[in-house]
């Protein structure tokens, strides 16, 4: 009686399944995300936005698919169930996807691919990207030069950066932070800038992250750039505690404390709802790494809700106008924050 | 001395939160039921507490509302550990197994039911921190002790002390506290003199639910800006708390003070003058908390005594 039982429930199982995957029919744009979630207030949540910002406006099916694990094979299987599913172009963000790009643009020729934050790489180095793929990575060592700058004008000459990983995106963003208020103390005439310089190691929220801001501001420093995900609450934590400021990142995090004094953005959105456009278009921009920066949207501070004084957005306008001229450090420039060429600005590296 | 007060007043929001789950483990094993779902109980105080901070911070503020959000997390800490006491005693199943459950339904519940239940349909759920004592009146103002534990504090904190005294008196000094450590070291012996051996162990599992929902609002609140489902791994810490303070309430208070300062220190080094300017790598700071452990561990485990009966289950039929 068990075994009929089993074998009845079982076929049900398969039936529903069968109707299920029948019933859902087709999805022409998909996302599949990234470790984090579409509401993750980073790369993933940005990516999707753009994606269901065009495919709205443009009256498109589209869906995300998260993968159950964080591995090649974990992603590969969402990109195959993605591409069952219909999918023409497949939006992919974050650099942990490199792998399975690379290996997903020759299983799949016809279906096109956006890879944020990274370019097409095998595990063991080979790169090579096809043309159905559009690797996209952001300059953003210069929105972190416009955040340096800022909090340097504004009057703070004790920074922090505290970081996520050091993923090149992190990195780029810190040495930018570097470089910009190095240069704002020399536009100014400034003797010295202390700044404390840290990666956490993870993305997430902890009481360590919040000691360790604390511990910062205790210390004497005024606004800290923090750059990864969930370590920003934490900071945000320390700074309503101790009366400090707080740079966002990514995306306009100023809702989400009073601490936050301006962003430094990326255009995620921005990038993908480009290359929809140009997809759709028939001008897919495949086969070579498309570099988001000044002069495409790709980077830029949050001043509509800046809450600084001195930094005035003419001043942000003269400064992102020079932004082509400027040499700006990024993650091959140095091994290490403390041995990037500066001479004003003190890195203290924990 | 500004250094010291600074350390002190973060210890705190590491040892607190541990303190008080660290005590609710040692009401669910002294009754005999092993209870490592703290993790999950935490994860599931704090979604609803903080939820429930967040749907009424237009109504209410300060400490008031932290007040009632510690009864919502209590309250709600408790009922979902009803469940695994339920699987443990009356179903006599492995509390490994079903505290595991536990601690995998509460981050998945708390994200579905955040999404579901938010307009905006994403899983942090955002809150004001307006609960920060600057200076306790009065006693603030003392020297050295005001700056030390009355400024820049939480009630929890008091609230933490005060659940640990009456966690001692009632563990040593009251009928049930000697019922409950019967029933955790031979409830044979117990029910055989007519204690309700099922009923002792239900109450055990049901305050350490209560205190451990409330350790998880303790733990987010001076630490982040929004719950994304997570309390990183501080109900399992809290477990190894427990263990360390020998299931004793003076011994897990002085372990989680031990942790919390290794901790601070680790996390914080960098903010010390009179650390950061000793020529030691900073790897040495970060591993302090871990080397002390494992020093500590190695002089006190030989006279480790857990609960005799903690996780056997408690079969009536085979006394």
């Amino acid at each position: 009686m068990k075994k009929i039982l089993s074998l009845v429930l079982a076929l049900c199982m398969m039936l529903c399944m069968a109707s299920a995957a029948m019933a859902e029919g087709t999805y022409e744009l998909a996302l599949v995300t990234d470790i984090g979630t579409i509401d993750d207030k980073s790369f993933n949540q940005g990516s999707w936005e753009g994606l269901v910002q065009y495919a709205t406006e443009n009256n498109i099916s589209h869906k995300y698919y998260q993968p159950a694990e964080k591995s090649t094979d974990a992603y590969l299987d969402s990109i195959a169930l993605a591409v069952e599913g219909g999918a023409k172009v497949v939006v992919t963000p974050g650099y942990l996807f490199a792998e399975p790009i690379y290996l997903a643009q020759d299983m799949y020729p016809d279906v096109h691919f956006i890879l944020i934050d990274g370019t097409p790489a095998s595990a063991d180095g080979d790169t090579r990207t096809n043309a159905n793929v559009a690797p996209v990575i952001y300059a953003e060592q210069a929105v972190g030069y416009l955040a340096g700058y800022a909090a340097v004008k504004e009057g703070y000459t004790k920074l922090g950066f505290m970081g996520g990983m050091a993923v090149p995106a992190v990195v780029k963003y810190g040495y930018g932070f570097v470089q910009g208020a190095e240069d704002a103390a020399k536009d100014l005439g400034l003797a010295e800038i202390s700044l404390n310089y840290h990666y956490t190691g993870n993305f997430d929220a902890t009481p360590e992250n919040q000691a360790m801001a604390a511990a910062w501001y205790n210390d004497g420093i005024e606004i800290i750039f923090a750059c990864g995900g969930a370590v920003g609450n934490s900071v945000m934590a320390a700074a309503e505690a101790a009366n400090g400021k707080v740079i966002g990142v990514d995306v306009d995090q100023s809702s989400e404390s009073e601490s936050v004094v301006i962003s430094a953005m990326k255009g995620l959105s921005a990038s993908v709802y480009q290359i929809l456009t140009a997809y759709y278009e028939g001008s897919f921009p495949g086969g070579e790494t498309i570099l988001m920066d000044h002069t495409n949207n790709g980077v830029s501070l949050s001043m509509a809700s800046s809450k600084l004084v001195n930094f005035t957005q003419a001043d942000y306008d003269a400064l992102f106008a020079k932004l082509g001229e400027i040499s700006i450090p990024d993650d091959t420039t140095a091994a290490s924050a403390d041995q990037l060429p500066v001479e004003i600005v003190k890195v203290s590296l924990y | 001395m500004d250094t010291v007060y600074f350390l002190i007043q973060q210890m705190m929001l590491f040892s607190i939160p541990l303190l008080i789950v660290a005590l609710g483990g040692m009401f669910s094993e002294r009754s005999g039921v092993v209870n490592i779902a703290l993790e999950g109980i935490m994860v599931m105080g704090a979604f609803c507490s903080i939820f429930f901070i967040n749907r009424m911070q237009n109504v209410l503020s300060g400490n008031l509302l932290l007040i009632l959000a510690i009864l919502v997390a209590a309250v709600s800490g408790m009922v979902f550990s009803l469940l695994h006491a339920y699987a443990a005693i009356n179903m006599r199943a492995d509390q490994t197994i079903s505290g595991t459950a536990l601690n995998m339904i509460a981050p998945a519940f708390a994200i579905y039911m955040a999404r579901s239940l938010q307009a905006n349909g994403v899983q942090q759920i955002p809150f004001n921190n307006t609960f920060r004592i600057k200076s306790v009146p009065l006693l603030g103002d003392i020297p050295v002790i005001g700056p030390l534990f009355f400024q820049n504090t939480y009630i929890t904190t008091y609230l933490g002390v005060i659940i640990l005294l009456i966690s001692a008196f009632v563990l040593y000094r009251t009928k049930f506290g000697l019922r409950l450590r019967a029933c955790g070291e031979h409830p044979q012996a117990a029910d055989s003199v007519g204690v309700n051996v099922y009923r002792i162990r239900y109450a055990g599992v049901a305050i350490s639910g209560a205190l451990g929902g409330l350790g998880g609002l303790v733990f987010v609140v001076p630490t982040s800006t929004n719950f994304n489902a997570t309390v990183a791994g501080y109900g399992f810490l809290a477990l190894a708390v427990l263990i360390f303070g020998q299931w004793k309430p003076m011994r897990i208070l002085f372990a989680a003070f031990f942790f919390g300062l290794m901790k601070t220190i680790a996390a914080s080094y960098s903010g010390l003058s009179f650390l950061k300017n000793l020529p030691i790598p900073s790897n040495v700071y970060k591993m302090i908390p871990y080397i002390a452990t494992l020093i500590v561990l190695a002089f006190t485990s030989k006279n480790s005594q857990a609960p005799r009966a903690s996780g056997v289950p408690y079969d009536k039929g085979s006394r």
